[in-house]
């Protein structure tokens, strides 16, 4: 495999009066998996076009192994990419679809179908060659379309959420596939979804961004325990916003003292972030400080909405066994169960 | 292919089948019957046929006017699938103004244009007969334009073309190996338009001058009406099976896919 490291430094691109990037800088290593995730508009796949070839930027560079390739046509950049849409070409057979970047580079005929067959082989779809592209279903289309960013051995792999159109199964399937794949051939990849989960299910690191700006990139562990911004602790995962005061470095919340990583004001009003599996939700028969409004039962865990007497609602996450007793209606206590927490101005 | 063969009886398009039929064949008909005549002898006979086939200019015109045919049809496909590709891919604000001004060459009157047209050429190809493919390719453009914009419109032309060239194609072979064969069935009906139209073409080659297989017709039509006849049915039967043959020589993989 020919894998490269990609580089992008200074990264600008408008589209009228829209920043879609801004100043964007990103750093993917040999054989390295890294998503961008973020929002709608947030120029996340702009990056990806970007590097693709099929937008150019308005200023910055992009480095493949160092090498500057900011004005190389798309086609001469040698970087797979598979789209959204499905986006295989209806006029070719399968095999002929894997050998098509293969016979844009010349190579023979014999050599090109061995390849197919070898990529087709690998996404289990060796016995479907000769079909035409309509008679697959939605995940085998892109399985091909995957093959077939591979099959030339491309220095770089995009992927431009190639899973959205797909049904949950199958999505969830086709990921771990792509994982598999991309450790064994090593293939220096950007992933750019929309979808956290599936951010941060397969990637090394993810990158999220807003607003054209990347605002924080490390591995899914850290950006989900230690989120940089108050944009990233509420874009991963579910977090709750608690009002609460904060005073020598502590805050109060639910009775109990516990140590503010300080992201916010140093006094006064802020907000505290807390994950739901960071509050424990307690029935209990006096005055509680919270009464459960909902209990979603999701087999191995639950999730109690509840809603404290300043009318907060509280998200908690806790295992199935425990939360029996927690009907709508009743009487709870909430408890924090970490020692220390985020916090955000109000 | 086999389920288009099991479509259903259904009275509306029998119908209009039947008034197509009426409008379209039954003219047809009546002008080969007409000129299988022979009055002379009475009956029927391919006389007027061998007559025309054996008249010495008959080959040399129904060559050039193929030809000059064939010429256009390169120049529309040349021009206008790239510039149609571009117009539908950037999401231009002139694609509205093009799609107007392709529909220019009906309103105008071919005088206007054949002189119009024809001063605008330099001098070196007013002087030759190459000049007909040009304005040939002008009065096919509305057919041609919206034969190919249907096509375009009918693919993910934007992701295939990406798809296409994030693999290695260059802009001609994306073109080529790609945009030309998914909208292959409206390229085969552009070409059709524009050949039959070009073969056909009458007004403008007399008022430049030229003479092509129309012209000559029409020249043979004064002594004989039979052969006149005889010879536009062949003139109608030759492009059709020349076509027919390109169809099926062409390979079968549509948008839709073959086995």
């Amino acid at each position: 495999m020919s894998s490269k490291s990609l580089s992008l430094k200074n990264i600008s691109k408008r589209f009228g009066n829209v920043n879609a990037l801004d100043n964007f800088n990103l750093e993917v290593g040999v054989g390295e998996l890294v998503a961008l995730l973020g929002p709608s508009g947030c120029g996340k796949t702009t990056a990806l076009r970007v590097v693709a070839g099929l937008e150019h930027q308005d200023a910055g560079t992009v480095l493949v192994a160092d090498k500057n390739i900011s004005d190389v046509p798309a086609h001469k950049r040698n970087m797979g990419m598979v789209f959204q849409a499905y986006s295989l070409f209806p006029n070719l057979t399968v095999e002929e679809n894997v050998a098509f970047g293969l016979q844009m580079r010349k190579v023979s005929k014999h050599l090109r179908l061995k390849k197919a067959h070898e990529l087709l082989d690998l996404v289990g779809l060796d016995s479907q060659s000769k079909r035409f592209t309509h008679q697959l279903s939605g995940g085998q289309q892109q399985r091909v379309a995957l093959a077939r960013a591979l099959a030339f051995e491309p220095e770089i792999l995009l992927l431009d959420e190639p899973l959205s159109a797909l049904d949950a199964q199958v999505r969830v399937n086709l990921r771990e596939e792509i994982r598999r794949l991309q450790i064994s051939l090593g293939t220096t990849t950007l992933f750019v979804t929309h979808d956290q989960e599936e951010a941060m299910a397969i990637s090394d690191r993810v990158g999220v961004m807003n607003n054209g700006v990347l605002e924080q990139i490390d591995t899914p562990d850290a950006l989900y325990n230690k989120p940089a911004s108050s944009f990233v602790a509420s874009f991963v995962g579910t977090m709750n916003r608690i009002p609460a005061h904060i005073s020598n470095g502590m805050v109060e919340i639910f009775g109990s003292k516990v140590v503010a990583l300080k992201r916010g004001n140093e006094s006064g009003k802020v907000h505290a972030l807390i994950r739901p599996e960071s509050i424990s939700v307690v029935a209990t028969t006096t005055q509680g400080n919270a009464k459960v409004l909902t209990r979603s039962f999701m087999g191995a865990s639950s999730n109690i909405i509840c809603q404290t007497a300043d009318g907060t609602i509280v998200q908690s996450l806790m295992t199935s066994a425990s939360t029996g007793d927690l009907l709508p209606g009743s009487s709870v206590q909430l408890r924090i169960l970490s020692s220390e927490v985020l916090v955000a101005n109000v | 292919m086999a389920k288009a063969l099991r479509i259903k009886f259904q009275p509306p398009l029998a119908i209009t089948l039947l008034i197509l039929g009426f409008f379209v064949f039954l003219p047809m008909l009546s002008a080969f019957e007409y000129s299988i005549r022979t009055p002379l002898t009475g009956g029927y006979g391919w006389t007027h046929y061998i007559w025309a086939v054996t008249e010495e200019d008959f080959l040399h015109y129904i060559l050039r006017s193929m030809w000059l045919a064939g010429v256009t049809v390169l120049i529309t496909l040349f021009v206008l699938v790239p510039t149609m590709t571009w117009l539908h891919l950037s999401n231009s604000k002139v694609r509205g103004l093009i799609d107007g001004l392709s529909l220019l060459p009906l309103v105008i009157p071919v005088v206007a244009f054949a002189v119009g047209a024809q001063i605008s050429f330099p001098e070196f190809v007013q002087n030759t007969v190459l000049e007909l493919p040009f304005l040939y390719f002008v009065l096919a453009l509305p057919y041609a334009y919206r034969s190919l914009d249907i096509g375009l419109n009918s693919i993910p032309l934007k992701t295939i073309t990406e798809a296409a060239r994030s693999a290695g194609a260059n802009w001609l072979r994306t073109i080529t190996s790609v945009i030309i064969p998914v909208i292959r069935g409206s390229v085969m009906a552009t070409i059709a338009l524009t050949f039959a139209l070009s073969l056909g073409e009458y007004t403008l080659t007399v008022l430049l001058h030229w003479d092509t297989f129309p012209t000559w017709v029409t020249y043979v039509a004064q002594d004989n009406i039979l052969g006149a006849i005889a010879i536009s049915m062949m003139s109608l039967i030759i492009p059709f099976l020349i076509l027919t043959v390109i169809t099926l020589f062409v390979p079968e993989r549509t948008i839709q896919g073959r086995k």
